[in-house]
């Protein structure tokens, strides 16, 4: 406003906010209907996202936006295939000439290095890089540190936390490109650890810091550029790439221009209308264009069930009042999952088991099964305030932190007023998407009690859900993932036993998952509210049918085309 | 901006009045005092007195909300009920006019429209209006200290209000709103009503400190000041007994306007996430909330949005007329320049 008051002005000014507000609510998805001329030329496809990735930087990464890109910048040592559906969790060889060769009880991982591997900026890669790319994640710390590499790999714990200056179980030859890790106790997964992006090759000696704008060069199909923070950034060629051809990984044809803007109903407008060209999946459709899109864009949308993915509510197990178990009951007993569907424009599967339908050790168990009502039903209201009423807890005041956009802020909004009606004292504190988990991560300081929180595998393996998120020993006072900071020694010890078992054995300890997901929901450790599916959904400028929806990553740029 | 109305013994020439007010200044009598001219010339401005009745129809509509939401739609503003008013894809009902089933519509959260409306304003106003109070009083006060002392309060003072007026309110707002939204301050653990409130209230006291501080630097060299002075009055019975008299014409120019630019900074707030936190219904949350639903659900942008149009311009147009019944010299300057095109 103006630095005057003046009544005429002010007049105009509330009219034109209302107007503003309206108008760029209905017309965003216009706003850049008239394509900048550079674009066609140059075949840059635009992305549009709810949220802003937590960083481009690898080492701090941990969100479903920032993975999608990071995958095709940072190679690891392993990655997975550039396919649809389970195809697609499938482990290759990434900048390793194969998949490491495991030895000594599955707990020495060694592979050597392709000869001729460039960075995006030019720089040879040696195999040195390895052990500072898995430095730099330590000291960071990454958000999956604790759960996947302090307890596993030897003298990671100890430089971490400075006590050494080097982590005593990585080897490297930078003559022979040979690389050798020494785990502490087998880790069935660690192949799939190797192919997080965030231990894709970065040079040895960038800063140990978070570089938000101007994150390391990598070894993949694109390089990331001019990045505005929590706005915009381009997904670029690696003009080395085409020189290194790792066979798996196929080359950029396109590239990508990413606008965050939590408005994901203006977003789905603009793919509809051509403005932009792809949806980002994670981001959830409103019901209020729902059919629209249906009939309009039939051969370029569809939704998709991912199977790896879970939504709940993350409740403090550590402090109260969720650190008593019949105020948790509580909270599950009256959750309304139905309606919390609704909410979600219908993409919402009710469940209450922790591990989604595809990861082994999900109780093949119908809804009925469930230990606190048949979520298919809808909450039981009046049977939570009797729970509530018996913890002796009711009244006390609880904060429900959730992000900004939609229907995440709705969901919690529903929720809230849920513990409001059961007996608590709730209010809501909105953050926004680019901060919200980085936020809630600072278990220390912020203590949250409760609040959004979902999860979408990073490999196939239910350690995956568990170690990070529900492992006591995976704790981190910033960066944190297991936001209810659970710490049951029967949970830690089962990590910790199944955890050593490899993807491809999974079947032989099914049963103990199962159980420990069986357990978990009997506690009542964590409120799932469903298994979520995924809109795929492009404009008509975009080679539909070229697509790659990766089980793991999602959206695979290097499939991206143009017709 | 001291009221100083005609002197009708003074004449035309002398005091440049354009024939309007020297005809109002030949019917006013002697003794008739500033406020009662004001009233006298705000009666005659009709459209004024329109807008600013039609805000007293909106505040008393949202102060009667309760009995909207008890008595006749039996539904609180924050009750849900999404299984019966919304579809399988979350679409919600539009009006159904019937003041006892949902009058307005749902919303996503199948909330009964019309009694969030009414509790939103409630909140909107109030909010608008202990921000404004708590502007007025410290604006004011500290101007009077600042301009009365001079000197070192003054140049203090001053350089505090520069620091705050140096940032847009709406960031300032943001910032401030974000950081008891996340941290919490003092005794707010989050954003409440209260907090808002005094977030609003302390990013608009330069905008009242400024003009006010202005008018005291001159106030204070008049001659009732140096008499107060003569009898041995203290600077506190001076600055409260005699200055601030002098300011209320001033004070009630500023009050709608300061209400009016709360309550829109409010919305916005809300709207950016650093105002009034969900579930509770505010014109800002509404318009929020509603955005998403706007290509099936336009009445859920619209209905609050409309609402907030109505009770800002009201205030603003009850406002101007308020300004044009105190202070004569602006419609002097305007028929002034009118007058000056014309030759």
């Amino acid at each position: 406003m103006s630095r005057t008051l003046r009544p005429a002005l002010a007049g105009l000014t509330a009219l034109a906010v209302a107007a503003a507000i309206t108008l760029v609510a209905l017309s965003s998805g216009n706003a850049n209907a008239k394509r900048p001329a550079r674009n066609a030329a140059a075949s840059v496809v635009q992305m549009v996202e709810g949220t802003f990735p937590q960083s481009l930087d690898p080492g701090l990464d941990y969100t479903t936006q920032g993975s999608e890109i990071n995958w095709v910048v940072y190679t690891g040592l392993a990655t997975y295939a550039h396919k649809n559906g389970v195809a697609g969790a499938q482990l290759i060889p990434g900048l390793c000439t194969a998949l490491p060769t495991i030895s000594n009880g599955g707990k020495t991982y060694t592979c050597t290095l392709r000869k001729g591997l460039v960075f995006s900026n030019g720089k040879p890669v040696v195999a040195s890089d390895f052990a500072y790319t898995m430095e730099r994640a330590l000291k960071i710390p990454w958000g999956g540190s604790g759960a996947f590499l302090t307890p596993y790999v030897v003298g990671a714990q100890a430089f971490a936390s400075g006590k050494a200056k080097s982590i005593a179980g990585v080897s490297t030859n930078d003559a022979t490109g040979k690389i050798t890790i020494q785990l502490s106790q087998a880790y069935g997964p660690f192949t799939n650890v190797l192919a997080f992006p965030m231990l894709g090759l970065i040079p040895s000696g960038f800063p140990m810091t978070v570089q938000a704008t101007s994150p390391p060069p990598g070894v993949g199909p694109y390089m990331v550029t001019n990045i505005v923070a929590n706005t915009s950034f381009e997904a670029v060629p690696n003009p080395y790439w085409s020189k290194i051809n790792i066979p798996g990984i196929p080359s950029a044809k396109v590239s990508v221009e990413v606008k965050a803007n939590s408005n994901v109903a203006a977003n789905a407008l603009s793919v509809l209308n051509g403005s932009a060209d792809i949806f980002d999946w994670a981001d959830n459709i409103p019901g209020s264009l729902l059919q629209q899109i249906q009939a309009k864009a039939a051969g370029r949308f569809r939704y998709v069930n991912l199977g790896g993915s879970t939504y709940y509510i993350f409740l403090n197990a550590s402090e109260p009042p969720f650190n008593n178990q019949l105020a948790r009951e509580a909270v599950v007993t009256g959750l309304n999952q139905p309606a919390m569907s609704r909410i979600g424009s219908g993409t919402l599967v009710p469940a209450c088991y922790f591990l989604p339908p595809d990861i082994v050790g999900h109780p093949p168990l119908p809804n009925s099964s469930c230990p606190y009502g048949n979520p298919d039903k809808g909450g039981n209201i009046a049977k939570a305030k009797a729970l509530l009423k018996q913890s002796g807890l009711a009244g006390t005041s609880v904060t429900v932190w959730s992000e900004t956009r939609q229907p995440r802020q709705a969901w919690m909004t529903a929720y809230t007023q849920m513990l409001n009606q059961i007996g608590f004292k709730a209010t809501q504190k909105l953050l926004s998407d680019s901060t919200y988990f980085t936020t809630i991560g600072q278990s220390k300081k912020l203590h949250p009690q409760t609040g959004f929180a979902d999860w979408n595998q990073d490999f196939p393996h239910p350690v995956d859900f568990y170690g990070p998120l529900l492992d006591g020993n995976s704790i981190l006072p910033t960066n944190n993932e297991n936001f209810g900071q659970t710490n049951d020694p029967y949970i830690n010890a089962q990590v910790k036993k199944l955890g050593t078992v490899p993807t491809t054995q999974l079947q032989s300890v099914a049963k103990q998952w199962q159980a420990l997901d069986e357990y978990v929901a009997k506690k009542a450790y964590v409120a799932v509210f469903g298994y979520e599916k995924f809109p795929e959904f492009a404009s008509s400028r975009i080679n539909y049918g070229a697509l790659v929806f990766q089980p793991i990553y999602g959206w695979d740029l290097t499939s991206f085309s143009l017709k | 901006m001291t009221i100083t109305g005609p002197n009708p013994a003074e004449g035309a020439p002398e005091t440049g009045l354009p024939p309007a007010l020297l005809h109002e200044a030949a019917e006013v009598g002697p003794g008739v005092g500033p406020w009662a001219l004001a009233w006298r010339r705000l009666r005659r401005n009709r459209v004024a007195l329109f807008f600013g009745g039609l805000f007293l129809l909106i505040v008393v509509i949202c102060l009667l909300a309760p009995v909207y939401s008890n008595d006749i739609a039996h539904i609180g503003p924050n009750d849900q009920n999404v299984i019966n008013t919304t579809n399988a894809i979350g679409i919600p009902i539009g009006p159904t006019w019937r003041f006892d089933h949902y009058f307005l519509g749902a919303d996503n959260l199948g909330r009964d429209v019309a009694v969030r409306l009414l509790y939103g304003g409630r909140t909107s106003l109030e909010v608008g209006a202990v921000a404004t109070l708590i502007t007025m009083v410290l604006g004011v006060l500290l101007a009077i200290v600042a301009g009365y002392f001079r000197g070192l309060a003054d140049g203090i003072l001053s350089r505090i209000m520069d620091v705050i007026w140096a940032y847009p309110v709406v960031l300032l707002g943001i910032v401030l709103g974000t950081v008891i939204a996340v941290r919490g301050l003092g005794p707010f653990k989050s954003t409440t009503p209260l907090s808002t409130a005094l977030v609003i209230g302390f990013v608009y006291i330069p905008y009242v400190f400024r003009p006010v501080r202005a008018q005291v630097l001159v106030l204070r060299e008049r001659e009732f000041v140096d008499a107060a002075r003569q009898q041995g009055l203290s600077a506190g019975q001076i600055m409260l007994g005699e200055i601030l008299p002098n300011l209320s014409s001033t004070i009630v120019v500023f009050v709608p306007l300061i209400l009016a630019n709360a309550i829109l900074l409010e919305a916005a707030l809300t709207y950016l996430g650093a105002g009034i936190n969900p579930p509770n219904a505010s014109w800002g949350t509404m318009i929020s909330d509603g955005i998403n639903e706007i290509p099936a659900a336009f009445h859920l942008v619209l209905v609050p949005g409309i609402m907030l149009v109505l009770a800002v311009m009201s205030v603003n147009i009850f406002g101007d007329g308020l300004r044009d019944a105190f202070d004569p010299r602006s419609r002097v300057r305007i028929a002034i320049a009118s007058t000056s095109q014309g030759d």
